[in-house]
């Protein structure tokens, strides 16, 4: 195995955490669009306000990963990116200080509580927009990104794919929620999450269908060697759908209430191995590979032991964090601080 | 043209998105320094004051860090956005370093931030420590790398080229680059100070409104204490970054910065108003005798100041930028050191918590720090101009092709978003001022947002 290989592993737990971690508080975010209630909205919050940073910490890390350890590949896609890539900025900056001022004021501003759901809403549309695009290819000539500003859009395409990752981190948010609530704010959260069960299987299979169509990639499965990981993938995928749609419905599931969370979990490893199948070895399709878009082996070993061993650490002091703020939301301490 | 107007928009968004965010980070180094004395003072001496101090002071702290994380990523993402071709050629080692300050810095700051905000009541006192250390670790440290990563463009150091591509060689030269070691002090030490100003005029103004005396009386007491020490020594060190490095590596930025074009006066420049195109001054005010002594250190005042016609007219750094930022970062300098002196000689006579000039002179000083960081960070970055890594790749050649309509759309969304932050900061920390940190009896932690243990049964909710 090549070192650019194994730095893929860290790639791909950077955005693995991310979109597992970022995506339930940033769906609670969306959640609070359609919760009228004041105090559950306040609920919400109270369940994304101390760990977001943390959370976020692993899109710097995306980023961080790509850059140092796949430049060619950075230096392309994020250009190519720039209109799906500067409105999930200006969003990330919207939402930080929406929370900050939430957070400061007893009570639930109305200002800030429609940026925070608003932002975390355009978060998730413009990283899956910046995705499908990704996936069905940039065009790139001589080291760097050669097509138009638009060229990411794919007739559209991207449009599909961001709202999938809405429906995704959606379903994260109403699984977190279901977890760390009980009675009437975790019924809704089961209500809300079987319609985006339902939005997200749509989205998927449209979304896998149409990469042949929409862009110059091409979706071989490739190398009989990678079938079984595609085939694997859809079957994950597909289980963790129906067991998701299955525990929202059950209430039986409703104490400890983590089967959602498991659900959605298998739902997040089915569609990255999905990916990883039918991409693999392409990082920027439809010509980068990771081989060529990979840094010097000098500075890849470096960054991977030093990586290697803080990785574990950081693991650690975030499970902490977690461990520190566990159980469930109580409403009535809640009310008196409120 | 088009060209031009690219890189001038690409320049003016990074420059702009880098001067919000570098003020956040100045704030929170200092204040989490000071927090951790805080909290350290209130362990010993079970001093209610000092814990008081410390929750207030963490109030300001925790959305000035808000503010720096989510500044901080737009930085990120900027490098490979709008300078893709730089994210290409300088990825092998200055991702990396920045990688390291990711995993090292920012991770363990958001990882305890969480439990210094929300854990009081959750957590112990020593666990409450621990993590105000953490915090104040983690910001130390990513100065500590981004100084790494922005000092190896100023003097690279332990690479070789490979397609136009730098690749590390040795990393021990790539860290340790001839001006990382005195720039990493110089801007630690400006943070310091920075965030002592800060403190020290939020206490001098309850001073002022006679408020909250115990908690002013400290506050002001220990940062000017600090800021006696700290800003003697950041002219020292300021000194050694313009003799030990800027000579030595940077010479066309000795040049711009100190206004002359021909390498003959010895004087010192006040006030210039340079004609780039013209290689001279419309205009210039100067004091002779100084510049020898201050610059080459001559005090028989013969040795004259190298000018920027020294330098070929396509790689001059522009000398407006230079001369003005080398300016407002000294001229203020000045005026600390004259303020800590005053500070030091009423607190001889015993009159430092009773001098009401004083106070509202200190008041009028919390910006102070942050107008030297900020201009001596354009002082580093313009006078590295034309290039990018110095020497060896220019700004140039590095843009994003894009097109200037994008960028310029993205300038403005930035410019007014980052407007609307600094006014809900400012807002934010003088209402939290004005609120203070109160006078009553302290009352218990404030209620945890979450239960610590699951309940059992159904209870009735909502």
């Amino acid at each position: 195995m090549h070192l650019s290989d194994g730095w893929m592993i860290f790639v791909i737990l950077a955005f693995t955490m991310y979109i597992v971690l970022d995506g339930y508080d940033l769906g609670i975010g969306v959640l609070t669009l359609f919760e009228r209630d004041e105090r559950r909205r306040r609920d919400m919050f109270g369940l994304v306000a101390w760990l977001w940073d943390g959370n976020e910490s692993w899109l710097v890390l995306i980023a961080l990963t790509l850059w140092a350890g796949m430049p060619l590949a950075a230096g392309i896609a994020l250009p190519a990116l720039y209109i799906a890539l500067v409105p999930m900025l200006w969003s990330l900056i919207a939402r930080g200080v929406s929370l900050v001022m939430i957070d400061q004021r007893a009570g639930w501003p109305p200002l800030s509580g429609r940026v925070f759901a608003i932002s975390s809403l355009l978060v998730g549309f413009c990283q899956g927009a910046a995705f499908g695009g990704l996936v069905a290819g940039l065009s790139a000539h001589g080291g760097s990104f050669a097509g138009g500003p638009f060229e990411f859009l794919h007739h559209g395409y991207a449009v599909l794919t961001g709202v999938t990752a809405v429906a995704l981190y959606v379903l994260a948010g109403c699984a977190w929620v279901y977890l760390k609530s009980d009675g009437e704010t975790q019924l809704r959260a089961a209500r809300v999450g079987r319609v985006a069960v339902v939005l997200l299987a749509a989205g998927t299979a449209a979304s896998w269908l149409l990469v042949p169509v929409a862009g110059s990639t091409t979706l071989d499965p490739g190398a009989a060697a990678r079938l079984p990981v595609c085939i694997a993938g859809t079957a994950v995928l597909a289980a963790g759908l129906v067991f998701a749609l299955r525990s929202f419905s059950d209430p039986r599931a409703r104490r400890p209430g983590r089967a959602p969370v498991f659900a959605t979990l298998a739902v997040y490893a089915g569609g990255l191995l999905l990916a990883g199948g039918l991409l693999y070895p392409r990082l920027v399709p439809p010509d980068i590979t990771v081989h060529a878009a990979a840094s010097p082996h000098t500075a890849l070993l470096f960054m991977t032991i030093a990586t290697g061993a803080l990785i574990p650490l950081i693991l650690t002091y975030q499970a902490y964090g977690y461990w520190v703020f566990r159980g469930k939301v109580d409403l009535k301490q809640e009310a008196t601080t409120a | 043209m088009s060209h031009d107007t690219l890189l001038d928009l690409s320049r003016w968004q990074w420059a702009l998105t880098a001067a919000f965010h570098i003020t956040f980070p100045a704030v929170t180094v200092g204040t989490s320094v000071f927090l951790v004395v805080c909290y350290a003072m209130y362990m010993r001496t079970d001093d209610e004051v000092w814990l008081r101090m410390f929750r207030f002071w963490r109030r300001i702290f925790g959305v000035g860090f808000t503010l720096g994380v989510v500044s901080g990523i737009v930085l990120t993402f900027q490098f490979g956005l709008n300078w893709g071709s730089f994210a290409h050629d300088v990825g092998p080692i200055v991702g990396v370093a920045i990688l390291m300050e990711v995993v090292m810095a920012f991770f363990l700051e958001a990882g305890f931030l969480g439990l210094l905000i929300y854990g009081e009541g959750r957590i112990s006192r020593r666990m409450m420590m621990f993590s105000a250390c953490m915090v104040s670790l983690g910001t130390m440290l990513s100065v500590t790398w981004i100084l790494v990563a922005n000092s190896w463009m100023q003097t690279p150091a332990g690479y070789k080229r490979v397609n136009g591509q730098f690749q590390p060689v040795d990393w021990l030269h790539v860290i340790f680059n001839p001006s990382f070691g005195i720039r990493f002090i110089h801007m630690l030490i400006g943070a310091l100070v920075a965030a002592g100003w800060l403190i020290c005029g939020i206490s001098a103004w309850y001073f002022v409104k006679r408020r909250h005396l115990p908690i002013a009386r400290r506050g002001l007491s220990v940062t000017l204490g600090v800021l006696s020490i700290l800003v003697p020594l950041q002219i020292y060190v300021g000194d050694s970054v313009a003799g030990g490095y800027v000579a030595k590596y940077k010479l066309p930025q000795l040049e711009a910065m100190e206004g002359n074009w021909n390498s003959a006066n010895t004087g010192e420049n006040v006030i210039v108003i340079p004609n780039q195109d013209a290689a001279k001054n419309e205009w210039q005010v100067t004091i002779p005798w100084l510049g020898s002594a201050l610059g080459a250190k001559d005090w028989s005042g013969h040795t004259a100041t190298p000018g920027l016609k020294l330098t070929p007219q396509s790689v001059r750094p522009m000398m407006l930028p230079t001369f003005y930022g080398f300016r407002a970062m000294w001229w203020p300098t000045v005026l600390m050191i004259a303020v800590v002196l005053a500070g030091i000689a009423l607190r001889l006579r015993g009159r430092l918590y009773s001098a009401r000039w004083f106070h509202k002179l200190l008041v009028g000083l919390v910006p102070i720090g942050f107008v030297a960081i900020w201009a001596g960070w354009v002082l580093a970055e313009t006078g590295r101009q034309p290039w990018l890594v110095y020497g060896q790749l220019l700004t140039a050649d590095a843009v994003s092709p894009l097109k200037p309509w994008s960028v310029l759309t993205s300038l403005t969304g930035f410019v007014l978003l980052y407007l609307a932050l600094l006014g809900t900061y400012v807002w934010y920390v003088v209402r939290a001022v004005r609120e203070g940190p109160g006078d009553g009896p302290l009352a218990e932690p404030p209620a945890p947002p979450l239960r610590s243990e699951p309940r059992p049964g159904l209870a009735p909710v909502g």
